[in-house]
């Protein structure tokens, strides 16, 4: 087992952010983390990365307590998407992508061939090549959102966990990062973690899903079985209506507007 | 033109800057022996003295500028050089005078008060508001106005010569005579210098933000920590020997940015040699515009660090 949680809690000094939830992954596996806004998705997100620490329960990475990794070797097993950022930076592209290596060496190593081959390969598998040496504050919303991918696989992890990495890009970059995401789970043998609000998309695409609610956990299931008018009209306090997908038989849920 | 060769070119002109400024004078000539010694014995230590003032403050701007990502975010702005200036003060005032590892009590005072001024703006910064622009730099005019008045408090405890004093001390000044505070100021800056670019490559990593460094491997509490300290040590220190020489460290980073660009691996390298040059610079005119009297070098760097904050204000608020 990857990642296993068993009933972490996050709290500030006067709210709950998460409550008891608990989680597994196994390697290779590909988790989408669904809830309306302020359900404490990202929050989850974070305390895998050790951005915030857990309240209670038990956080475990690799079969060791989350307390006990320093975050350099963290930063080997678990990489990290935001959900925007870097657009303000005057960094190049080529530039940002290698300072991604950083969990690999330290003050005195020299750069190897290996990083540059790492490096290269984040930069073509997110077709990041044509604007390599672009400074990051001239890029598109798209594009900065691959340079972003395009880092945390230069990271070079196991794990891979990525907040809303669609949300601010048109249906043809959706497409493309959804596509991007399937390709490393499938064929580079990632473990991906995603928080999004494409429904579709998590129960088509995804493994498994966690359905968050007011920071605690209301569904956790295969992914074929997520879509469920009751359930998605409990989470999101919307009814939904149900087709079959023209090339194939799963549905999908639109939002019912009438 | 790359990177490199700017950096070679900014060399050249630093090296230029050094060997020339001490020669500069205005004033009558007398005989040979009396210009010989004024040249060895008062300018060239003078020049190397400014020219490492000018390094750490510089530099302590730069780590300023990229831990808050705010280019007008200084340890002079956010309120760390009044801190120091009380230290100082409150040392001169009581006059206590010893030595521990051959820091000066002065110096001493002077860090203390550095650090009590920066954990102020971080916890307050960090705790209540969050890193946003507007209220970081509003703590810093708060704590600023603070430590102002209590070091005018304490002057005006103090007898007229003291009181003389610590005006003159305060407009920032770096008359030397041989070479006993270059001794005193060169192994702060130095440390301050080893540990920065030892850091060059998480100070690279805080630029995209806090929790990107983290997720990629760095340990942001401590860096910050290490920072935070060796940058009020050698804030402390200059001080301490040269008073509170505003601007140069919003100036000097900024412009290399400009130059060099972020990363700050050769960040670094252009704010020491163009922060040294250009406190030598500033000194130079300092010594030569009313001679043969002397204005207090922070004068000038006042009167080109306000208009530049100002235009800097302008362009930080046109972009956000």
């Amino acid at each position: 087992m990857l990642i296993n949680a068993q009933d972490i809690s996050v709290k500030t000094s006067d709210k709950r952010l998460i409550e008891s939830i608990s989680c597994n992954v196994k390697q290779g596996d590909y988790l989408c983390i669904v809830g309306p806004n302020g359900s404490g998705k990202s929050t989850f997100l974070k305390t895998l990365i050790a951005i915030l620490p857990i309240h209670s329960g038990k956080l475990m990475i690799d079969g060791q307590p989350i307390s006990q990794y320093r975050h350099k070797k963290l930063a080997r097993l678990i990489s990290y998407v935001p959900q925007s950022g870097g657009n303000h930076l005057t960094f190049t592209v080529d530039d940002y992508v290698r300072m991604a290596r950083y969990s690999h060496h330290h003050v005195f190593s020299e750069w190897q061939a290996h990083d540059n081959e790492v490096v290269e390969n984040a930069l073509n598998i997110t077709d990041c090549q044509p604007f390599r040496y672009r400074k990051m504050s001239t890029l598109s919303g798209g594009e900065c959102q691959r340079v972003m991918i395009a880092a945390a696989l230069a990271q070079d992890t196991p794990v891979l966990i990525l907040d809303e990495p669609t949300a601010f890009l048109d249906p043809h970059h959706q497409v493309a990062v959804h596509q991007l995401i399937r390709k490393l789970n499938q064929q580079h043998n990632k473990t991906i973690i995603e928080v999004t609000h494409d429904i579709n998309h998590a129960a088509q695409h995804s493994k498994h899903v966690l359905a968050l609610l007011d920071g605690k956990c209301l569904w956790h299931g295969p992914a074929e079985q997520f879509l469920n008018a009751e359930r998605l009209q409990q989470l999101y306090q919307q009814a939904f209506v149900f087709a079959k997908h023209p090339h194939h038989d799963r549905l999908i849920a639109v939002a019912d507007e009438s | 033109m790359s990177i490199k060769l700017k950096l070679i070119a900014l060399s050249l002109f630093t090296v230029l800057v050094v060997i020339i400024s001490p020669w500069l004078d205005f004033s009558a000539a007398s005989s040979p022996e009396i210009q010989q010694m004024i040249i060895y014995e008062l300018r060239i230590p003078r020049v190397l003295f400014a020219f490492t003032a000018g390094c750490g403050l510089a530099l302590c701007g730069m780590v300023f500028q990229a831990m808050f990502r705010n280019p007008l975010a200084t340890p002079f702005t956010l309120g760390v050089a009044s801190g120091a200036s009380l230290g100082a003060a409150i040392s001169v005032y009581t006059g206590i005078s010893f030595t521990i590892l051959g820091l000066s009590a002065t110096s001493l005072s002077a860090f203390a008060g550095a650090l009590i001024a920066i954990s102020f703006v971080y916890s307050i910064s960090r705790f209540r508001f969050g890193f946003s622009g507007e209220t970081l730099l509003l703590t810093g005019v708060a704590i600023s106005f603070f430590f102002s008045s209590l070091i005018l408090f304490i002057q005006y405890l103090s007898n007229v010569a003291d009181s003389f004093q610590i005006i003159r001390w305060l407009m920032g000044s770096l008359t030397v005579v041989g070479y006993q505070e270059l001794k005193q100021l060169l192994p702060f800056v130095t440390l301050t210098a080893v540990v920065i670019i030892f850091l060059s490559r998480e100070l690279n990593l805080l630029m995209a933000g806090d929790e990107i460094a983290t997720s990629r491997g760095v340990s942001v509490k401590y860096v910050r920590y290490a920072l935070f300290f060796v940058t009020s040590l050698c804030v402390g220190a200059i001080v301490a020997l040269c008073g509170p020489i505003g601007f140069v460290g919003m100036m000097v980073p900024h412009i290399c940015r400009l130059i060099i660009g972020e990363d700050h691996r050769y960040l670094i390298p252009a704010t020491l040699l163009f922060g040294g040059s250009f406190l030598v610079i500033c000194d130079t005119l300092a010594r030569l515009v009313i001679a043969p009297a002397e204005l207090p070098v922070g004068v000038i760097t006042t009167l080109l660090g306000g208009p530049f904050f100002l235009w800097l204000l302008m362009r930080y608020k046109s972009q956000h």
